[in-house]
């Protein structure tokens, strides 16, 4: 065993040599995370404000004016302009001027004053649904707001006595994140996220370029087995994924202020489980790919696609078939996430997440193993 | 430009490619997976959210806002605990995602004319469900005051609101609706700057760029060459997407088919400078990968394609329109949703030409001086 031990870190040594000589790879792995955090951190947010509005007021009364001050006084929508007719609206619309349109009917200052039934539509561009949904929210509170407003006014002009009209006041709690700050949100899982987007990367195309330069054949006819060449392959990227997410973690706790409630033993076991078995899903393509060119393709699509969309860091999961839910079980992020979101917001411990962590060894060993029998078998073949 | 000695180049190209036999099904197996998964994961609209309710009134009132909340779809009300603590376990182990809180005398507070707080309680650790969630829920909550509201005023002669909220070109707000368009540019570029970022760099590793020099082949013809079989294979995906996303998911096309091929067309330019640049910027293999990456990730989270413009920081905004894709995007969304025409797209589609001119003629001036060398 130790004659195997050995031949591992001489393996894991040249890796390191190959590593050291080319900076800019090194600045890759450094650089490379904290820019994606950076940048995720700050771009990634679902709170919608400042949503373009024109208005087309046909009635230009002092009520009228009210309704669109309310409408454009809390930031939510911000008046870009008024126009005089709906095909105007339709052109706003198609140039992208505006998301919404602000549209009031003749005879509303009259209606109010009166006492009748005044008209007013909000109209929103649903070719981005989710702002859409959230004017949506947006303008019905604000019709409530306006109505309940203009009926107190008019039953004080008059001197009636409009018994008052009680409402329900909904008081949106939100539990793990009160702050609903998007960075507590979002950067425990998108850890996991960007560490498999770089990870699966590096090792994606190691044994291809040994392959292609005519060295792998070298290295098979020393006493090295497979599994040896694995391990001392992953050995100096897990130290240096390890190295990331330690990083990444500083950065967040100190630049985002995102609490850490749990267990940091858990969360530091985690990753290493999950470097890992991300490193070996790399292997696993490079012990398939035949260039590297289909090597990067494929850790692109990977790391891409159900690494990052069925991980359920942004895109929650349950909404999706049951199909695309059993195939986000075969990767690593999905087990990632949980630990991370677990201890990071919800502060829990090994109770909660010991089988996640379990489950993320389970993976890494399987992949380890897939790898080298893979690579075996073209080396052989 | 001799014709001849173009041909034999995209053959040279199209042969190189098809040895690689993982390459081809790749790049026909990733259209495939993106619908998938941005027709299913992106485009899924949050629905049946699961719900617990907490009704200490237990009234006519608390009735009608559960019902009028199960009755939206967008809620299920799977527990009814009979405490506000109940609902830590529920939501800690990932049953209920969203809680609905009735203080007891709602009823009749709102008969005396008060305003009454009706807890949402919502799981703040899964970010999109959280925002969604509490929408969805303020939203009903504001249509069962306006209606209190209106029987008020209809009782005393006062004036009322007669209010519609109106979603113009994707009245279902179907994500699903803005997301394929999106993914057929998105598809040209990830797979162009993929392929094409690699295809002079391996050349020059090989060292079979210096043989090639030494032909009569021009530069011209050599670059053309090279482009021909991506683009094709480009063109040949993102037909496949859109087809996909017409006859499957059903999104609705309302543009014209003219102004979606110039916008694609000019765009693809862009990606193909794109690709181009990283390969001759790059000394090895390992590190034209490394830049694409680079590249990639933010010009993918800034372009609005999965997360809206809307919602960034002020300060990033500015950066978004520094990215190609960004128009590429308006182009696509506006002539499939709106069914806008060249005129109205005028301003994306020349920031288009701007960027491609740019980008693409940076790489070619880059490749004369690069193989000169």
């Amino acid at each position: 065993m130790t004659g195997s031990t050995g031949r591992i870190v001489t393996i894991a040594r040249k890796e390191f040599v190959h590593i050291s000589r080319d900076w800019r790879i090194i600045g890759a792995i450094l650089v490379l995370p904290l820019a994606q955090l950076l940048l995720f951190a700050y771009a990634i947010s679902f709170d919608v404000r400042n949503v373009p509005a024109i208005v087309f007021d046909a009635d230009n009364s002092a009520a009228s004016r009210a309704y669109v001050e309310a409408a454009t006084n809390s930031g939510f929508f911000i008046a870009r302009g008024s126009v005089t007719s709906y095909a105007q609206i339709d052109q706003a619309f198609d140039r992208n001027q505006a998301r919404a349109a602000i549209v009031i009917a003749k005879g509303f200052g009259r209606a109010i004053a009166e006492g009748g039934t005044a008209q007013a539509t909000v109209l929103l561009d649903g070719s981005e649904p989710n702002s859409a949904e959230l004017g949506r929210t947006y303008a019905a509170a604000l019709n409530h707001v306006f109505g309940s407003r203009v009926l107190a006014e008019w039953s004080g002009t008059r001197g009636a006595s409009v018994p008052a009209v009680g409402s329900l006041d909904p008081r949106v709690r939100i539990w793990y994140n009160p702050g609903r700050s998007s960075a507590a949100f979002l950067i425990p899982g998108l850890m996991a996220v960007i560490i498999m987007i770089v990870t699966v990367q590096q090792t994606a195309v190691t044994l291809v370029t040994e392959r292609v330069e005519g060295t792998l054949e070298q290295l098979l006819i020393s006493p090295l087995r497979q599994i040896e060449l694995v391990l001392g392959k992953v050995l100096p990227w897990a130290i240096l994924g390890f190295l990331d997410t330690v990083v990444i973690t500083a950065v967040s706790l100190a630049v985002f202020n995102v609490p850490l409630r749990g267990d940091v033993l858990v969360l530091a076991t985690g990753m290493l489980a999950f470097v890992v078995s991300s490193l070996s899903i790399g292997m696993v393509i490079s012990a398939v790919a035949p260039s590297i060119e289909s090597a990067n393709l494929i850790a692109i699509v990977i790391s891409f696609l159900p690494g990052f969309m069925l991980s359920g860091m942004a895109f929650p999961l349950e909404s999706v078939p049951p199909f695309l839910q059993a195939v986000s079980y075969l990767f690593p992020g999905r087990y990632m996430v949980d630990i991370s979101r677990g201890v990071f917001l919800r502060g829990a411990g090994w109770s909660i997440l010991g089988p996640q962590v379990l489950e993320l060894f389970v993976y890494a060993a399987v992949a380890l193993t897939l790898a080298s029998l893979l690579s075996r078998r073209r080396t052989h073949g | 430009m001799n014709w001849r000695r173009y041909r034999l180049i995209v053959w040279k190209e199209t042969l190189q490619f098809r040895r690689d036999r993982l390459l081809l099904p790749i790049v026909f197996l990733m259209p495939i997976l993106q619908l998938l998964l941005f027709g299913y994961v992106v485009g899924a609209d949050v629905t049946n959210l699961p719900t617990a309710v907490v009704d200490h009134d237990r009234s006519v009132v608390s009735r009608q806002v559960t019902s009028m909340m199960s009755n939206s779809g967008y809620f299920r009300v799977v527990a009814n605990p009979a405490t506000e603590s109940d609902l830590q376990p529920l939501i800690d182990s990932g049953r209920i995602k969203v809680a609905f809180v009735i203080p007891a005398g709602t009823a009749d507070a709102l008969a005396r004319g008060q305003s009454v707080p009706l807890g949402i309680v919502v799981d703040g650790a899964d970010s999109k469900s959280a925002s969604v969630a509490a929408g969805y829920a303020s939203q009903i909550v504001s249509a069962y005051n306006q209606q209190r509201l209106a029987k008020v005023a209809g009782r005393v002669g006062g004036p009322t609101l007669n209010t519609s909220v109106r979603v113009a070109f994707n009245p279902s707000l179907k994500a699903v609706n803005a997301t394929i368009p999106g993914l057929i540019a998105t598809i040209c570029m990830l797979s162009i700057v993929a392929i094409m970022s690699q295809a002079v760099v391996r050349e020059r590793a090989r060292g079979t760029l210096e043989q090639m020099l030494v032909t009569p082949l021009t530069r011209g013809e050599y670059l053309l060459g090279k482009i021909t079989p991506y683009a094709l294979i480009a063109t040949i995906q993102m037909a496949f997407v859109a087809a996909v996303g017409r006859l499957w998911f059903r999104v609705p096309f309302n543009g014209s088919f003219f102004t979606v091929a110039l916008g694609l067309v000019i765009f693809m330019f862009t990606s193909i400078g794109l690709g181009l640049l990283i390969s001759l910027v790059s000394r090895t293999q390992a590190q034209a990968q490394q830049i694409m990456m680079f590249v990639l990730i933010p010009v993918i989270v800034l372009s609005g394609f999965m997360f809206p413009i809307e919602s960034m920081p002020a300060e990033i905004v500015p950066l978004t329109y520094l990215i190609p894709l960004r128009y590429a995007l308006v182009v696509l969304r506006g002539a499939f949703l709106k069914g806008a025409s060249i005129p109205d797209m005028a301003v994306p589609l020349s920031a288009m030409v701007g960027f491609s001119v740019l980008i693409f003629g940076a790489a070619v001036l880059m490749f004369r001086r690069r193989l000169g060398d």
